[in-house]
């Protein structure tokens, strides 16, 4: 395995930094939150990866999503760990901020969000998600679900989930907002009774047994989108070069991470420090390798477990891939019309600056631009038709402007 | 007269905000509740104005309450550039995040933000310093020499010493830098 990786990339890549395709910005802000799905920038920045391309990248960790956006659009941050959705948010002007023209530099990582519900539900019994169904459906209280931040993925993996299982996410169940590190607060007061979320996060409600693990996403959808290398339009427009290193500085951290399991352990440990995660490394370190403790007894190693690299697949942005949060913004009443799914997504992907940096690489970036995956519904999403994907679903809040009208 | 909801879930003192805000005449509610309840208590209070900490977590779920307000008759925004680039400048570089209910003009929020950003408490001073490019080159140069050294203590190749520094680093929760810098100083030490 390690043979396959050598030094040599880096020292060929030397030559971007004595050409005319040195980096126009040699310094970079990069924002990210608290979660393990960070690492690749993490290890990024702290490791090395970047100064052979005549970068330096700082860390900013942030307080919330919405303050993550909003220095990205400001330009105070010149590229962040991001939630797929929020880029596609904000470039359709969907929240809090009008609508700024945003790029996916690449994938960060697939896999290893999940949706846990309380000790309270346990006890009752509700452990599957029959049993869940048959409560939300006889029981009087309607339960409430939290979510990280209305167009984060977190809420398109919990709403996705529950609808499979017959629950209408915005009828039959409450949807709120909670930050990561008060879930399990919030939970042990009872004020929530599951949530969807980001690692550590749920390993840390299993270890503190306040909670067991549900569903993980890659139930969902194996090697679903995650979070991804987001910027403004505007950031590689202007500095093209930098973008493109920075990617392949990335890329290289990626490999690193996944080179080896010592190499993950340490990853773990790294993240752990008080500067990043913060987080105890038990709750950390397991989820990371792979193997999960759901919290009622069930252990067992995750072929689909949060990943960063797999030869690069994790990382290629796929056309489909945008789409498809379009596709659920859409489904869920988010966005009124359909958008030009196809040339929003051509417009954000930053596919050819992607494919640039991971050939630099030697590494295969493939000619497919869109890719076929089937959900834990059963449906294909393959990107062919994202309008009629969009309406294919039994339950679903389309707000259609004709249909507003009628309503009022 | 605006009513302001002042929302307090960080260490930043908003005491003093509070009562500058009253002394100029304005009707404050200071909420110190849940965050989890700010949906429920904007829809309650029936704000114009609601003031959070740039840096707080809550600010996620207010960007709820702007989603869910979309259609009602009294929809939140946030204060952004387009209603005043200067004033929004200025509120973010304070640490001080206004939403409005659409409609209500810059100019009548410009008092509510320059008592806002006179009182509130910055720690903006603390930040880190860019780090100047000379100082990653000189880094740069150290890490190459470390290598070179580990790969001749250990007789391995280029490759490996760098897997060998990076785990030590992340291992310990270091930049690779300062794993470096060891192997520099054990190497000169040793001699």
């Amino acid at each position: 395995m390690n043979d396959s990786v050598g030094n040599g990339p880096i020292s060929n890549a030397l030559a971007w930094v004595n050409g005319s395709d040195a980096p126009e910005k040699s310094t970079l802000d990069l924002g990210f939150m608290a979660l393990s799905d960070c690492a690749s920038l993490v290890v990024a920045a702290t490791q090395g990866f970047a100064q052979p391309y005549g970068l330096t990248l700082n860390l900013k960790r942030q307080s919330s999503w919405a303050n993550l956006r909003d220095k990205l659009v400001s330009g105070e941050l010149d590229a962040a760990h991001s939630l797929y959705g929020l880029i596609y948010a904000v470039h359709l002007g969907i929240g809090g901020v009008a609508p700024t023209d945003m790029a996916v530099l690449m994938g960060l990582n697939q896999n290893g969000q999940s949706i846990n519900l309380s000790r309270g539900l346990q006890q009752q019994g509700v452990v599957t998600p029959e049993a869940l169904d048959r409560h939300v459906h006889q029981s009087r209280t309607k339960l409430t679900f939290a979510q990280t931040f209305p167009t984060g993925t977190h809420a398109m993996w919990l709403y996705y989930w529950l609808a499979s299982q017959g629950i209408h996410p915005l009828q039959d169940v409450a949807s709120v907002v909670v930050p990561p590190p008060q879930m399990l607060a919030h939970l042990q007061a009872g004020r929530i009774d599951g949530f969807c979320v980001g690692e550590p996060w749920s390993a840390n409600a299993v270890a503190q047994d306040q909670g067991f693990t549900l569903a993980t996403s890659q139930a969902i959808w194996p090697n679903h989108p995650e979070k991804v290398l987001g910027c403004t339009q505007a950031f590689v427009e202007q500095y093209p070069n930098t973008a493109r290193v920075l990617v392949m500085a990335i890329l290289e951290a990626s490999r690193f991470i996944e080179q080896s399991i010592e190499n993950r352990r340490s990853t773990a440990q790294l993240l752990s420090g008080r500067e990043y995660l913060d987080a105890p490394l038990d709750c950390i370190e397991p989820r990371l390798l792979g193997a999960y403790d759901d919290g009622l007894g069930n252990h067992w190693q995750d072929p689909h477990a949060l990943r960063f690299f797999a030869g690069g697949e994790v990382n290629l942005p796929y056309l489909s891939d945008g789409m498809w949060f379009m596709t659920q913004f859409r489904r869920w009443g988010l966005l009124r019309d359909d958008p030009d799914y196809l040339g929003v997504a051509r417009q954000v992907q930053q596919l050819a600056l992607y494919r640039e940096a991971a050939t630099a690489l030697g590494l295969n970036a493939g000619d497919q631009d869109l890719r076929s995956s089937q959900l834990i519904d059963g449906k294909v999403w393959d990107g062919s038709d994202p309008s009629g994907y969009a309406r294919s679903f039994r339950l679903h809040a389309l707000a259609d402007h004709a249909n507003r009208q009628a309503l009022r | 007269m605006l009513r302001i909801l002042l929302i307090n879930d960080t260490p930043r003192k908003v005491g003093r905000l509070r009562t500058a805000l009253i002394e100029a005449g304005f009707e404050v509610i200071d909420e110190s509740g849940l965050t989890i309840d700010l949906p429920a208590r904007v829809e309650t209070v029936r704000p114009d104005v609601i003031l959070i900490d740039t840096e707080s977590p809550g600010r996620d779920v207010m960007e709820q309450v702007v989603l869910v307000s979309r259609d009602q008759p009294r929809p939140i925004v946030m204060f952004t550039d387009e209603h005043d680039p200067n004033v929004m400048r200025q509120a973010i570089k304070s640490g001080v995040s206004a939403y409005i209910v659409e409609g209500i003009q810059a100019q009548r929020l410009q008092p509510i933000l320059d008592v806002a950003m006179a009182r509130f408490e910055s720690d903006q001073a603390l930040r880190a310093q860019l780090q100047a490019r000379d100082q990653q080159l000189a880094e740069r140069k150290r890490i190459e020499l470390a290598k070179g050294m580990l790969m001749k203590m250990k007789d391995c190749n280029e490759e490996e010493a760098y897997t060998l520094m990076r785990r030590q680093a992340m291992s310990r929760q270091q930049k690779l830098i300062q794993v470096a810098e060891q192997i520099i100083a054990m190497s000169e030490l040793l001699g």
